[in-house]
């Protein structure tokens, strides 16, 4: 069916209030998913792959601050989403490159880390550069990065399957680049091993963004039911004395 | 020439105009008191339309002699063409309801994009008579429907059959034939979203203009209905309306608790628009020369003022108290001025220490109102870019400075006092409805939504200063890292002390707390008026009372219909300036 990204943003709020995230995680996490939707990276297919594991989140430590200097940090996500710890690991990469020019942040134990990519946005649209890189796949091993300059409103994010060998302390990791004094653009490597390298321009993204205002979002019915049905245990049960309360 | 570079120049810096401060604007009492005003969006599409000359006229009318059927509307704006596509049904008195929970309606109506054929209209048949329960797609911008006000329709229509004209004292008392119930947009149901609205349509690229439009066409369709069916109960005797009677009559709405977490949800944009009124003031304030013309109206505005008020009808006690409060700050405002007004600022000081807020509020829109050219090209500026942007370099030191200065109002509650939490919001399964519920006797306190933002100041506030102590030299990032919980209230705290108006200032979970204020500042905003409390959770009011009529399109217009008066019942006139 087909929604407005109003709905789908309002929608996701609900779910994932529902689903014990806190407020300003909450919306963090609804904006992360319509971005990467609304820009024709797939937003929902990665939701579909996080969603059964989004109220396991709220039982898990949080995130810790393993090492700090002043131009690098080691965070251990403790095994989250993306969608509840990665804005807040690319907010300290950012106030690093402000202080000292260049910052590292590198992120362990993160799961469904494309979601990043609303994050570095900001990032770009408040005049700071970031580029990520991440290896994701336990077969095989696909490789993503993605950059964006500052004052810029679209990033560019490139993709390949390679040949590598899964190693387990790869696969939930992600190496965050920060600057206030550099622009920095990322692009795969044509290295030995890699297929399919895909590379979507910043152009491409934001023609991607203008087809979605103007035609709304394309989602599969059983996966909106779902959604909204995590949600409603937001709702308050229906009675006579809350009608009261009605306006 | 007014430019955002201009309008930042006046707002700060070494050229800023002498604002009001937020925490006197921001008050809810305050804000509860506001009336409409030049910059109110009904004021502005009016204008827009009017001074463009849109063309708007029938491209279908299809209803059977009682007024049921199908109607289209084409509006020729100055950028676009749009349709407005109306449903009327049948329905029983008994099965009229206002609530946001009714399934039927006496009318439906769409706001469309482009001329709509037959296989289009068919579509919209098969989902706008159901509105929460159909889907549109993004050639939508609203959505809405409304009720006959059954009393009036029936005796406005029995009077125009019988070649009579309704009894302007009726219509005083209610002064509409039609209530709208909702009023949707937004990419509500499938609709088109604001960005698509904003980006692609310049004809409705300010905040509700699409909304208001649609109620203001609703208005005007009310009106030829009555006329077509009391045409054809008696050809022989009919008599339409005269137009200065028809420009009395509005469009009703019904508002409830939707519109309060809407305000604390949008803080930007509330922001923007006390910060445009505010400006305008300012403006005045500085630069608007009194002279003779501007103290004879000034005179008359008053006295306008005090017979809409006079002439406005209200059963709740407390609305009757507060138009009383209001006539008496007329009175005293009259006398006053008696002997001339020398400085607007020494009148504005004068009423803050003699009149109530909706007094002092009421003087700013009659001032406001005096000076077009200082007031209406800020119109253009009440959309906000709604970035919640945290500053992560901030040290937390300077965080909590911050919220001592924009937030002192939230750290002087004492929130272990009795009643301070009291009240939760909440939605109920009915339609997702905002409700209110007492923490002590309601059930789903723990589902409650987040609008109690000073408690939550409070509560980041304690835990900041614990931080610090462990951490004095820690970043705003490292803080969010280790205190994920408070990233939605600090982020609010770092954007909205950002602006210069910020936050509502008000504890919403106090057990005291009158949402009619909420409500009320948001339909100031849009320019309704006759705000006529049913609850302290819902209040109906009257839109585009005094608008001008689509046949007024074209001709001279002085924009001149605030706080609009009963025509004379004997007039006759039709001149568009009865208001004088």
């Amino acid at each position: 069916m087909n929604i407005s990204m109003n709905e789908l943003k309002a929608a996701l709020r609900r779910c994932f209030e529902a689903s014990g995230y806190y407020v300003g995680n909450y919306e963090d996490a609804a904006n992360m998913i319509l971005w990467l939707e609304k820009h024709g990276l797939n937003g929902l297919k990665e939701l579909e792959h996080a969603l059964p594991f989004i109220t396991a989140d709220q039982d898990k430590p949080l995130s810790e601050v393993v090492y700090e200097d002043s131009t690098s940090a080691i965070i251990d996500s403790k095994n989250r989403s993306a969608l509840n710890c990665i804005a807040a690991s690319v907010d300290l990469a950012h106030a690093k490159a402000l202080e000292s020019g260049i910052a590292t942040v590198t992120v362990h134990n993160c799961h469904n880390r494309m979601f990043i990519l609303k994050a570095l946005t900001d990032c770009g649209r408040r005049g700071i550069s970031v580029a990520a890189y991440w290896r994701n796949g336990s077969q095989s091993v696909t490789e993503h990065t993605v950059a964006i300059k500052a004052g810029e409103r679209y990033p560019s994010y490139s993709k390949a399957e390679t040949s590598l060998p899964s190693t387990p302390e790869d696969k939930q990791a992600l190496t965050i680049i920060c600057s206030s004094r550099v622009d920095l653009a990322t692009s795969l490597q044509n290295s030995k091993g890699n297929q399919y390298v895909l590379h979507i321009s910043e152009e491409e993204i934001q023609r991607n963004k203008e087809f979605t205002i103007d035609n709304g979002i394309e989602i599969d019915d059983l996966l909106w039911q779902k959604i909204n049905e995590i949600g409603a245990n937001i709702l308050v049960e229906n009675s006579d004395r809350s009608r009261l309360g009605a306006g | 020439m007014t430019t955002l570079t201009t309008i930042q120049n006046s707002l700060r810096g070494e050229h800023a105009l002498p604002l009001r401060p937020a925490e006197q604007v921001m008050k809810l009492e305050r804000l509860g008191a506001l009336h409409q005003s030049r910059l109110s969006f009904m004021r502005s599409i009016v204008r827009r339309m009017m001074r463009e000359r849109w063309q708007i006229s029938f491209r279908r009318f299809d209803l059977d002699d009682q007024g049921y059927g199908t109607a289209i509307y084409e509006i020729k704006a100055a950028h676009g063409l749009f349709n407005f596509v109306i449903f009327s049904n049948y329905l029983s008195d008994e099965a009229r309801n206002d609530r946001v929970v009714a399934t039927q309606w006496d009318l439906t109506m769409a706001l469309v994009d482009g001329e709509v054929d037959d296989l289009y209209l068919e579509k919209l048949r098969q989902n706008v008579p159901k509105q929460e329960a159909g889907r549109v797609d993004s050639r939508v911008f609203v959505l809405s429907r409304a009720n006959r006000s059954a009393r009036n329709f029936n005796y406005v229509v029995d009077q125009l059959a019988q070649g009579e004209q309704p009894d302007v004292q009726k219509i005083a008392e209610v002064g509409y034939l039609y209530r709208t119930t909702a009023v949707y947009g937004s990419g509500k149901l499938g609709m088109a979203d604001w960005e698509k609205v904003q980006t692609r349509y310049p004809d409705f690229a300010r905040p509700f203009a699409a909304e208001m439009f649609v109620c203001l066409m609703l208005r005007n369709f009310s009106l030829t209905q009555a006329e077509h069916i009391a045409r054809h109960r008696t050809p022989d005797t009919f008599q339409p309306m005269r137009d200065d009677i028809k420009r009395y009559f509005g469009i009703g709405n019904s508002t409830g608790l939707g519109m309060a977490p809407y305000l604390v949800n949008h803080p930007h944009l509330i922001n923007q628009w006390v910060e445009m009124r505010e400006l305008a003031l300012a403006r005045v304030r500085v630069l608007g020369q009194i002279d003779s013309r501007i103290r004879e109206r000034f005179d008359q505005l008053l006295q306008r003022c005090r017979r809409h008020t006079e002439q406005t009808v209200t059963e709740d006690s407390w609305q009757s108290d507060n138009n009383q409060q209001v006539l008496d700050d007329i009175q005293a405002l009259c006398h006053q001025t008696e002997a001339g007004i020398n400085s607007w600022n020494k009148l504005i000081e004068w009423s803050e220490n003699h009149c109530s807020l909706q007094g002092q509020e009421l003087l700013v829109s009659v001032i406001l109102e005096l000076y077009p050219e200082l007031v209406d090209d800020l119109e253009d500026y009440q959309a906000a870019e709604e970035f919640m942007d945290l500053d992560p370099l901030m040290p937390l030191e300077q965080l909590k400075v911050q919220i001592e200065t924009c937030y002192g109002w939230a750290l002087d509650i004492d929130f272990s006092a009795p009643g301070a939490k009291d009240i939760f919001w909440y939605r109920s399964e009915e339609k997702m409805e905002p409700r209110l519920g007492e923490s002590a006797a309601d059930q789903g306190q723990e589902k409650q939504m987040a609008l109690g933002v000073g408690y939550a100041v409070r509560r980041c506030y304690d835990q900041l200063c614990e931080y610090i102590e462990q951490n004095p030299n820690h970043t705003t990032a490292r803080f969010m890292v280790a205190c994920p919980k408070r990233r939605g209230i600090v982020r609010r705290i770092q954007s909205m002390c950002r602006c210069l108006y910020g936050d509502i200032q008000a504890n919403l979970l106090d057990r005291d707390i009158l949402p009619m204020h909420l409500l009320r500042a948001k339909l100031a905003f849009f320019g309704v008026s006759k705000f006529d409390p049913k609850s302290k959770l819902w209040v109906r009011n009257t839109m585009f009372q005094g608008a001008p009529l689509l046949e007024d399109i074209g001709k001279p217009f002085n924009d001149d219909w605030f706080m609009p008066l009963a025509p004379e019942q004997d007039s006759g006139s039709d001149n568009l300036s009865a208001n004088r």
